[in-house]
């Protein structure tokens, strides 16, 4: 398949469209001529390639005047500067054009790696062997004064051929630093120009292609989603019959079984329903992950969640000989959440600190109002946590506790601080997960500290419900 | 006008023609992770090469003496043919004189990995690739990296590495801790790329690569576009008379012998 991407911004870094006009400031270039013209007296044109005239010290000799003012003259005139402005300069790079007048111009080629970009018109001057007026200016028309013509001519500045040599080195060596600086100039802002569009080019296609992955990412995981809900569904409808059915063995409809016969069917019972808790774990993890379990916000009362989720804890509390106390100082500040999804959090971690504490031992649900929340580091934590109230829930308990580099891993699915302990205290290692992004569901977080002097307190923070 | 000419039309132009300015124009790029030393083999170039054939090197926005853009180093000289002992002319292009005017410009890109969009934009239309390496084995990762970058780009723009006249230069051969040369020897001898070994801040085997180059692109564009006819040369006299024009004392036989592996192979005539 073609992509239609956008080509890359093309450069011409090989100087194939170097021009002089281009590169040079044509009133800098004027003044340029101008500040030649008034050190050495002789007069600088500057022509492009195409023969356009890009500078002009624009003035003239006595003697041209003179020669104007005579029709023959400036038709003879006329001849010779086009005559000079055709003239190409020989390999050296530079030639002579003379004048009738006696006079001559220097014609000089403005070069820029190796290629001819323009030419110099240096003149008209007065070379130092040209002592008498000419025939060919004297001849060319009776009224012309030979005395008045030599006293003109001789005020055309003389100059030696070395030193017009010398003048027009000087002048291309100027020119060419300006052509150079030019051209770098052109380079650079040609540089700058396709290197952000080519920068800007490289960023969209791969803004596309993450946009693309992104997109793969978001179907892939919203298949994943729907596999685990619905594998997870189907699971649970067969072993519905399962726990179904063993529960009516077990209650004998079926007819009178042995006492063997029953511990097996109610092992089959209780199997069957810890195996229904772990899919429906998995089911909520798949639907906490894939964004699709609604939180409702309702206002509520922290304590009276608590207080259901004792009702639940307290038969296997009694049963495992653990005492279990309810610590709800004064009248807490209601929040918004979801009543079933927060007694969801508290059954949870009761449940765990349960698991995890041995007879004899107490866990404690305690709630507290508190306005610290949120990191010490935080912007502008002055500020901010004054203006913002919480309720923090600890679930204490007095069990094995758990060490501080397993804190953060145990709010993973299916980590186990000691693998051992799953044997030992069984669980399926998704519940902490479930709890952790319930409560940040809720816009809350949730921390281990140590319990004194033994065992692990869970501290659930709950923003209450802002006016 | 100038005109570029593309083997295919989907492949990108290569070497720039202008049959009516009579001029050729080789365009050789430099190319090779941060402070490998390509601004320093343009410095060296420059100084190596006569005063007549070379024109200024250009410096193109740079930050603490890192090119941020590229550098550029032209050489012009006057293709003609056959060789003449007496009567130069100069490069200057004139109607009157046979040949044509053969433009090498070289260029280094910028080697530092942020630049990846400055590289590609001089590595357009390029003729030819000097790949300089930092022999360092410190450098190791970085030279591997910069290659795999030239490579990239190169597919980027339609081109791939086996197309490109390409050498290896092993830079800073001066400096402590760098690759032994027996391993040198031995990697070029396995590759495919001719190799050739430099310390650029010296000015060893800078005309070397160059001319390394020089002949693999050379070679390539005769296969190409038998631009030795438009020349007026016979093919292998290109190499000798470009050294002659760049008033290089050397002789172009010797210089390319310096070169590690079988990368040059068919190695150029011996001209008398």
């Amino acid at each position: 398949m073609q992509d239609a991407r956008p080509p890359m911004p093309s450069l011409d870094l090989e100087g194939a469209r170097v021009r002089l006009e281009e590169l040079v400031d044509r009133v800098a270039l004027g003044e340029l001529c101008q500040s030649f013209y008034a050190l050495f007296g002789i007069a600088v044109r500057i022509y492009s390639s195409d023969g356009a005239l890009l500078a002009d010290t624009s003035s003239e000799h006595d003697v041209c005047a003179y020669v104007n003012s005579i029709a023959a003259g400036r038709a003879a005139c006329g001849a010779t500067v086009s005559s000079v402005k055709l003239t190409e300069p020989d390999e050296t790079g530079m030639s002579v054009h003379p004048c009738f007048t006696g006079n001559a111009y220097r014609i000089v080629a403005i070069e820029y790696e190796g290629r001819r970009i323009g030419r110099v018109i240096l003149g008209p001057f007065l070379p130092v062997e040209v002592q008498e007026v000419p025939s060919s200016f004297l001849d060319l028309d009776p009224s012309i004064d030979p005395e008045r013509a030599k006293s003109l001519l001789v005020r055309v500045p003389r100059a030696k051929p070395e030193t017009i040599s010398r003048i027009a080195k000087h002048l291309r060596s100027a020119l060419d630093l300006i052509l150079f600086s030019g051209h770098k100039t052109l380079l650079t802002s040609q540089m700058h120009l396709a290197s952000v569009r080519e920068s800007y080019r490289e960023l969209e296609e791969r803004g596309k292609k993450l946009q693309e992955a992104f997109d793969k990412l978001k179907e892939l995981d919203r298949l994943k989603s729907n596999f685990l809900a619905t594998v997870s569904h189907e699971l649970r409808t067969p072993l519905t019959s399962i726990i179904g059915y063993s529960e009516m063995l077990s209650e004998g409809i079926a007819g009178p079984m042995s006492a063997e016969q029953t511990e097996f069917v109610n092992t089959i019972h209780e199997k069957g329903n810890q195996l229904l808790g772990l899919i429906q774990s998995l089911l909520d993890l798949s639907k906490l992950e894939s964004g699709t379990m609604s939180v409702r916000r309702e206002t509520l009362r922290v304590e009276d969640v608590l207080g259901e989720v004792m009702k639940t804890l307290i038969p296997a509390a009694r049963k495992k000989n653990v005492q279990l106390k309810l610590d709800s100082n004064g009248t807490l500040p209601e929040i918004r959440g979801d009543a079933e999804r927060l007694r969801q959090v508290f059954t949870n971690l009761g449940d765990n600190a349960l698991k995890f504490t041995r007879d004899g031992g107490t866990v404690t649900l305690r709630a507290r109002a508190t306005g610290r929340s949120g990191d010490d580091d935080e912007d502008g934590f002055a500020l901010l946590a004054p203006a913002r109230s919480m309720i923090e829930v600890a679930v204490m308990d007095t069990g094995i506790g758990i060490p501080v580099a397993e804190r953060e891993k145990v709010f993973d699915a299916f980590y186990q601080v000691d693998s051992s302990s799953t044997r030992e205290f069984g669980g399926t290692g998704l519940g902490l997960s479930i709890v952790k992004r319930l409560v940040e569901a809720h816009d809350g977080t949730i921390r281990i500290d140590d319990n004194q002097p033994r065992g692990a307190v869970f501290v659930v923070t709950l923003p209450t419900a802002r006016e | 006008m100038a005109q570029r000419l593309r083997a295919n039309p989907e492949a990108p132009p290569l070497v720039q023609l202008n049959f009516a300015g009579r001029e050729v124009t080789i365009k050789l790029v430099y190319y090779g992770p941060a402070l490998s030393g390509k601004t320093t083999n343009l410095r060296s170039l420059h100084q190596l090469t006569s005063d007549e054939s070379r024109g200024r090197l250009m410096t193109l926005e740079t930050r603490d003496d890192r090119t941020l853009f590229f550098d550029m180093l032209p050489l012009v000289f006057r293709a003609e043919g056959p060789v003449q002992k007496s009567g130069e002319r100069s490069y200057t292009p004139s109607e009157a004189s046979g040949g044509m005017s053969v433009r090498v410009k070289v260029f280094t890109v910028p080697g530092q990995v942020l630049h990846s969009a400055t590289r590609r934009l001089v590595l357009q239309g390029a003729d030819g690739v000097a790949f300089i390496a930092d022999s360092q084995l410190s450098e190791t990762e970085n030279n591997a990296a910069s290659f795999l970058d030239l490579r990239s780009n190169l597919k980027e723009m339609g081109m791939s590495l086996r197309e490109m006249p390409l050498v290896i230069q092993f830079n800073k051969r001066d400096l402590p801790n760098v690759r032994p040369d027996a391993e040198v020897e031995q990697l070029a001898k396995r590759g495919r790329e001719p190799v050739f070994k430099a310390s650029a801040l010296k000015g060893e085997g800078v005309l070397e690569s160059f001319f390394g180059l020089l002949h693999l692109t050379w070679t390539r564009l005769e296969a190409e576009h038998q631009l030795s006819r438009s020349l007026g040369l016979e093919a292998d006299e290109f190499l000798p008379v470009a050294a002659r024009k760049l008033g290089i004392k050397r002789d172009v036989q010797s210089l390319l012998a310096s070169c590690l592996g079988n990368g040059l192979n068919p190695p150029p005539r011996e001209v008398k």
